[in-house]
């Protein structure tokens, strides 16, 4: 009979959302509104509570499922295997903890599509822990297109908005493209191997030193996880897919989808082809689509007044820093970004949410329009400062804790000044979001004028996302948004938080201990300590640092008109209206970067690597 | 960007990733070679399991999670099809017409082949653990079979033989028993989506343990899935009429 043991929590972690999803499905028909609440969100606390077992399981190594009862003799095996480490249970954790947060947030009120979008969203986080969840890279790309497809729908679920479908499907299209390159490059690893999960294709790359095909295949392989996690130049679908999307599924797509596409890239290059392609090239590599990631994130967060392309964009510039953290290929780097990437979900989260009762009350997200209509005495107000503030690296946020780590992983890598870019990024994005805030709810400084002529998707909604416009707001909104605020504060006061993520960032980046305790269940060896995930002076004092800027920079913005143009100002600006042309919403375009970045990053890699 | 442009970002992106795959090709091993690591396995691991199509064996016993994914994928397609395509309040649904022309041998022929259709895909489905074909490929098949009915011209018997819903459920249903199928292996202690049931004797129907029954699900879920998503186009291709709209500002 049944004897429950760790491995078991893995497959059901995946498999409850899915039964529940076609539950919801079966039963949507004559079933209440309220059931469907229910049963969606009975499936992702449930989900939830199997991924914080599995990150419990998972203290001394990694929790090795082989489906279908397959194990591996003498290190082959035909089936799929799920392995699971810390960070991986993390990171699935944190999938449902926001799809809780985001049912709660569409509890009651918002439009649902007659229940699909319940479905849609059991589906999306199934799709979601799969990904993080397995070893084998072929199921990972099945899990990448489950979580896609379902997001992609999610994504133009408000068809009565002419622009919706638009903006999905940009976001399917660029995406689709990028997942089919992907399943090259997995085709080419197996026409090498004839293997796919990560711990054999590990094992049977060691050593092998990187050639064309190999150069290629990481190259393909990655391209659609990067595609996902919005690296420029193929970032361009992600603020049209967000300024569609309702915004509950901005909340999963911003905090947690995007940042997967970091995390595969990190699974996959740390387990197969650690060995074969040499960590300086990907180092600089990856540093270098980065910085360029964070850089027109940043200045394009600066210049929007549409609310949610403002956060869309937010999220691009700290996709460029998680890139950063990881080229650095050191656990506390790794670490660092977990962190980060765990704070920056909360707030983010808690933004989008809070923009979404804006929309839903006042029909625009337009930050002239909202000048000054909401007034400092609604809770709104508060929360959206702190979290501005909190985006900004303010401590002890949880994005202010990832960011110190991560800085200080960039010094000790040999990297001092990378500190002056993560101060700079999230002051930028920090104070674009400060200063919408300070506008919309306190109406400080000027007004921006009407809307440039300019047609952006998803530019103007025509429609709030709740069934009749909010007269006040439901306390079940709130509770959504205050959690996700509170998660993000946790993060960054709780030491013990940090000192597991550090240990699981040990286990994460051991390429031998995976391969050992993946094919021949060896156990794990304990990593060497870690150095402290914790709160420096130093980084206290960046993150001060970079608050204190964010707010001179909102308070310039907002009180300082259109100077005098310079000859250097008018060029910088001249410039800056190139970059801002290329966000056409031309899906031609689009394809067209994917292409070029795609190539880039084939030269990036390849070129130094020639005989 | 001007389409000069365009196509120059394009050319070069193109020009590069070209070269990189030239690279990646020639690097593959030569075609024909007797080395497959994953045949040498898989073949062994069927036979096993008495399973005598070796690529059904793979896709619902060995690696059964990933066809589980590619179900829930399809799956989740149909809803957000669904979800997307559903009629708007600017639209109603209108009683189809009766346009257009058939001709008489089209319509007899239509009839004639709707129960073999329908038989050719049960063969498929039932016997996707002896010969190729499956769950996959009966379910399109089953799918098609229906839609011989609008062939005929019928588009108001094809919605009378198709209360959506009914197909909604067994796509739903299907899926859900394909997880559950493997959450039972987990209770059994034999691991989750594992080959379960009795073997049987090779090459009899009766055989391959658990994944005859995987075939019969994912070829209902199939079926069902094909029979809705069709259903959503058609609806918006015929059923449905935009209401003229009083065009505001926008």
């Amino acid at each position: 009979m049944y004897r429950g043991s760790a491995s078991d929590l893995a497959p059901l972690a995946v498999a409850l959302p899915i039964v529940m999803a076609c539950v919801v499905l079966v039963v949507q028909r004559w079933a209440s509104r309220r059931l469907a609440d229910l049963l969606a969100m009975v499936a992702a606390v449930a989900a939830l509570g199997l991924c914080v077992a599995l990150v419990a399981a998972a203290k001394d190594g990694r929790v090795v499922t082989w489906s279908g009862g397959w194990e591996p003799r003498g290190g082959r095996s035909v089936g799929v295997v799920l392995v699971v480490d810390q960070l991986g249970a993390g990171f699935a954790c944190l999938a449902a903890g926001l799809t809780c947060c985001a049912l709660l947030y569409s509890w009651r009120y918002l439009e649902t599509a007659h229940g699909h979008y319940h479905a849609l969203m059991l589906l999306f986080l199934a799709g979601m822990i799969g990904f993080v969840l397995t070893g084998d890279l072929f199921n990972m790309f099945v899990f990448f297109e489950l979580m896609g497809v379902s997001a992609f729908a999610l994504a133009g679920l408000h068809i009565e908005e002419p622009d919706s479908v638009q903006g999905s499907l940009n976001f399917a299209l660029i995406n689709s493209f990028g997942a089919y390159l992907s399943l090259m490059g997995i085709g080419l690893l197996y026409a090498r191997t004839g293997q796919l999960g990560f711990a054999q294709l590990g094992a049977k790359l060691a050593g092998h030193p990187a050639d064309g095909l190999i150069v290629g295949a990481f190259v393909l392989v990655t391209i659609g996880f990067l595609v996902k996690a919005a690296m420029a130049p193929m970032h361009f679908w992600l603020a049209d897919a967000h300024a569609v999307a309702p915004t509950p599924v901005c909340v999963l797509m911003s905090g947690v989808m995007v940042e997967m596409g970091v995390y595969a890239l990190a699974r996959v290059y740390l387990t197969v082809f650690a060995t074969s392609i040499p960590a300086p090239v990907v180092q600089r590599t990856f540093l270098t689509m980065g910085l360029l990631t964070a850089a027109v994130g940043s200045l394009m967060c600066f210049a929007q007044r549409h609310l949610k392309r403002l956060l869309a964009y937010s999220t691009i510039a700290h996709v460029g820093l998680f890139l950063i953290g990881f080229a650095l290929l050191r656990p506390d780097g790794l670490a660092g970004v977990a962190l980060y990437v765990v704070g920056h979900a909360g707030v983010k989260g808690a933004l989008f949410l809070l923009v979404g009762l804006l929309l839903d009350r006042f029909q625009t997200l337009d930050e002239g329009k909202l000048f000054g209509r909401v007034g400092g005495r609604h809770p709104a107000c508060w929360m959206f400062l702190v979290a501005a503030l909190a985006l900004a690296g303010l401590p002890p946020s949880g994005p202010g804790l990832g960011k110190a780590i991560t800085e200080e992983a960039a010094s000790a890598a040999g990297y001092p000044w990378l500190s002056v870019v993560f101060v700079l990024v999230s002051a930028v994005t920090g104070a674009a979001v400060l200063r919408a805030g300070l506008r919309v709810f306190l109406g400080q400084g000027h007004r921006p004028g009407p809307i440039e002529p300019a047609h952006q998707i998803g530019a103007e909604p025509k429609k709030p996302e709740t069934e009749h416009p909010l007269r006040r707001t439901p306390s079940t909104m709130l509770v959504a948004i205050g959690v996700l605020l509170a998660g993000s504060v946790v993060v960054g006061v709780v030491p013990a938080l940090a000192q597991a993520v550090g240990h699981g960032a040990g286990f994460f980046g051991d390429q031998a201990g995976y391969v050992d305790q993946a094919l021949f269940a060896v156990p794990a060896t304990p990593v060497p300590a870690s150095p402290a995930t914790w709160w420096s002076r130093s980084g206290l004092l960046l993150g001060a640092a970079s608050t204190v800027l964010a707010v001179i920079i909102a308070g310039i913005s907002l009180h300082v008109g259109s100077p005098e143009r310079g000859r250097f100002l008018s060029r910088m600006i001249a410039g800056f209206e190139l970059v801002r042309r290329l966000h056409s919403g031309h899906i031609g375009d689009y394809v067209a970067w994917l292409i070029f970045g795609a190539a880039m990053l084939a030269a990036l890699i390849g070129l130094p690597l020639l005989p | 960007m001007s389409r000069r442009a365009r196509l120059l970002v394009f050319a070069l992106g193109a020009a590069g990733l070209a070269v990189m795959f030239a690279f990646a090709v020639a690097g593959m091993p030569p075609f024909g070679t007797s080395e497959h690591p994953y045949r040498d396995l898989a073949v062994p691991a069927a036979l096993q399991h008495r399973t005598a199509n070796v690529v059904s064996s793979v896709n619902f016993d060995q690696r059964a999670l990933d066809t589980l994914g590619e179900e829930v994928i399809l799956l989740s397609s149909v809803i957000g099809t669904a979800a997307l395509l559903r009629p708007t309040r600017r639209e109603s649904r209108r009683p189809a017409t009766r346009g257009g022309r058939v001709s008489d041998s089209t319509t007899l022929l239509s009839y004639l082949l709707l129960p073999v259709t329908v038989l050719i895909g049960l063969d498929v489905v039932v016997h996707g653990h002896l010969t190729p074909g499956g769950g996959f490929q009966g379910g399109v098949v089953l799918a098609t079979a229906v839609h011989l009915l609008y062939l005929a011209g019928r588009y108001e018997s094809l919605q009378r033989l198709r209360p959506l819903s009914w197909y909604v459920w067994t796509e739903g249903l299907s899926a859900a028993s394909f997880a559950v199928l493997g959450l039972v292996g987990l209770a059994l202690g034999s691991g989750f989506l594992a080959n379960i049931a009795p073997l049987g004797s090779f090459q009899s129907l009766l055989s391959a343990g658990t994944v005859p029954i995987l075939n019969i699900v994912t070829g209902a879920a199939v079926a069902g899935g094909g029979v809705v998503l069709l259903a959503q186009f058609f609806a918006q291709a015929i059923g449905t009429t935009q209401l003229p709209t009083r065009r505001s500002t926008s």
